[in-house]
């Protein structure tokens, strides 16, 4: 019993954490200009990162040891330097998305404008994670993530033609603006896999003290909640090819993007989809802050952990409390959150292939993973992420130039 | 046992347990009558950061000397307190005996403790 509500509460966290300034972002422009077409990018992307999180967990499961302490450990110091400085930029455009995105969200709620709301925003994570603990901080913003769902029922309510969402799980070739369909096919991939997900999983693991029993758990959540959390990202595509894409509107702005759940709820359309962006995108910023704090602190071998009061791990609460106020003063010079968002995400496939690499080698050693190594299957998959990742990374950046806007 | 992949860039945990960084240098001691032997391991950002580009060591060495943190010299631990060499690198003592710690303090004086609760 107390196992079945772990797998549950696993289950929901995952869905409630999966929707936030990317994802939507990317899920609505996609439908918004190509219809359904694109939704085969989601259920490619959403396996993928079911994979490595599961590998992830696993790692931590059985060696008690994260993701970012186990490259440090492993390949040393000159392999690893390259890509935590890499992973930290990233993740402070991505912090810079996120808190923008709940400024948005309030911006939208009260039509005062998004400056005014920065400060208060950053505050509001900074001091979430002063005096959270982990479990309280992953169950209440899961729950409330599941406000998410709402783009699932305003999907089904609006009565697509099933077959003709159905054809767009078949990948196929763009009949209009190809560079724009692909830089969206990677944007859609760059959302999903998002490589704060990966260490933050597999340290939120060491945190809940998980062990090698717990391995079986970690799988049946890593892919029912990644494949739940994708129903929604597919939620936001469906409706903003039902809604958007007839009127040719294409989502160049949260405001516009506003629209999509009005047909299906009227009024209140337009609040859930603020609650929605807001809440996604809070779950998201105190993720990403915290994960900075988990890179520095695993990487050099701190005390870490959101458990510890912050006079326990001083680096620690040091690195999330200077990275939110850096976030909050970029969002401050006015760079706009949604021209961020679609830039990190591609940048995010950039930087994917060294980034997943390291899984190949600690997946299959035993001194980490014991007896619970890759099989052949999971082994092909992550081979396939890094050779794909560094194809798309290879065009990603002309269809930055050419498809981005 | 292998010195650069078994024990260099390994988690270091005092007798409790207790993070105390990580296996940041590694020094031998040549002598007349045998193979080297290992006499340290090394600990500190200056060490790390030597070990990445010289300059930067320096710099780390400079920061810690002015903000008073440490003399600029790393934290070396004698080969016999280590105790276990797996994933992790166990030793015999704590951390309190060593400056390994001494960033985590000054950043919780300084910094941590003065911001209202922080559990201080």
């Amino acid at each position: 019993m107390k196992n079945a509500v772990r797998l549950l509460l696993g289950v929901v966290t995952s869905i409630g954490g999966f929707i936030e300034a990317g994802s939507i972002s990317t899920s609505a422009q996609a439908g918004a200009l190509y219809g359904f077409r694109l939704l085969w990018a989601i259920v490619l992307a959403a396996t993928c990162v079911a994979f490595l999180v599961e590998m992830a967990g696993r790692l931590a499961a059985v060696s008690h040891h994260t993701l970012a302490a186990a490259v440090r450990e492993r390949f040393g110091v000159t392999f690893h330097v390259g890509p935590i400085v890499a992973e930290l930029l990233l993740d402070v455009l991505v912090l810079t998305a996120e808190i923008g995105g709940v400024c948005t969200a309030l911006q939208l709620l009260t039509g005062r404008p998004l400056r005014l709301w920065v400060l208060p925003a950053a505050f509001l994570v900074w001091v979430l994670l002063w005096v959270g603990n982990f479990d309280a901080i992953e169950n209440s913003v899961a729950l409330l993530g599941l406000v998410t769902l709402c783009f699932v029922v305003a999907a089904c309510r609006l009565h697509p033609s099933w077959s003709d969402v159905a054809r767009g799980f078949v990948p196929s070739v763009a009949d209009h603006h190809a560079t724009r369909y692909a830089f969206l096919a990677v944007s859609i991939c760059g959302a999903t896999i998002s490589p704060y997900l990966l260490n933050f999983y597999s340290s939120g693991a060491v945190e809940e003290k998980w062990t090698e029993k717990d391995c079986t758990m970690n799988r049946v959540v890593a892919f029912f909640g990644m494949g739940f959390g994708a129903v929604v990202s597919m939620g936001v595509l469906v409706t903003a090819a039902m809604v958007l894409q007839p009127r040719g509107i294409a989502a160049d702005a949260f405001s516009q993007m506003a629209l999509v759940l009005t047909p299906a709820f009227g009024k209140w359309g337009f609040y859930l989809f603020a609650a929605s962006l807001g809440i996604g995108c809070l779950g998201a910023a105190l993720e990403v802050a915290l994960n900075m704090a988990y890179l520095l602190g695993q990487s050099l071998g701190w005390s870490w952990g959101e458990n510890l009061k912050p006079k326990d791990g001083t680096r620690f609460s040091l690195v999330f409390t200077l990275a939110i106020g850096l976030a909050a003063g970029l969002v401050l010079l006015g760079l706009d959150p949604l021209r961020l968002t679609l830039f990190s995400m591609a940048l995010t496939v950039l930087i994917l292939p060294v980034l997943v690499l390291p899984f190949l080698v600690l997946m299959n050693d035993e001194h980490y993973v014991g007896r619970h190594t890759n099989g052949w299957l999971g082994n092909v998959v992550v081979g396939l992420i890094v050779v794909g990742g560094f194809l798309m990374a290879l065009v990603a950046i002309p269809l930055q130039i050419l498809g981005g806007s | 046992m292998h010195l650069v992949r078994d024990v260099l860039d390994k988690q270091l945990l005092d007798r409790d347990g207790r993070k105390m960084g990580k296996v940041d240098g590694i020094v031998l001691e040549l002598r007349e009558d045998g193979p080297p032997r290992v006499a340290f391991i090394e600990n500190g950002l200056p060490v790390l950061l030597h070990r990445l580009m010289g300059t930067a060591g320096d710099f780390a060495a400079l920061v810690e000397r002015r903000l008073g943190i440490r003399d600029g010299e790393p934290v070396r631990i004698p080969m016999a307190k280590v105790v276990e060499v797996g994933i992790d690198v166990r030793l015999d003592l704590a951390a309190s005996e060593t400056r390994a710690l001494a960033w985590e303090e000054w950043v919780g004086k300084h910094l941590i403790r003065r911001i209202p609760g922080s559990g201080a």
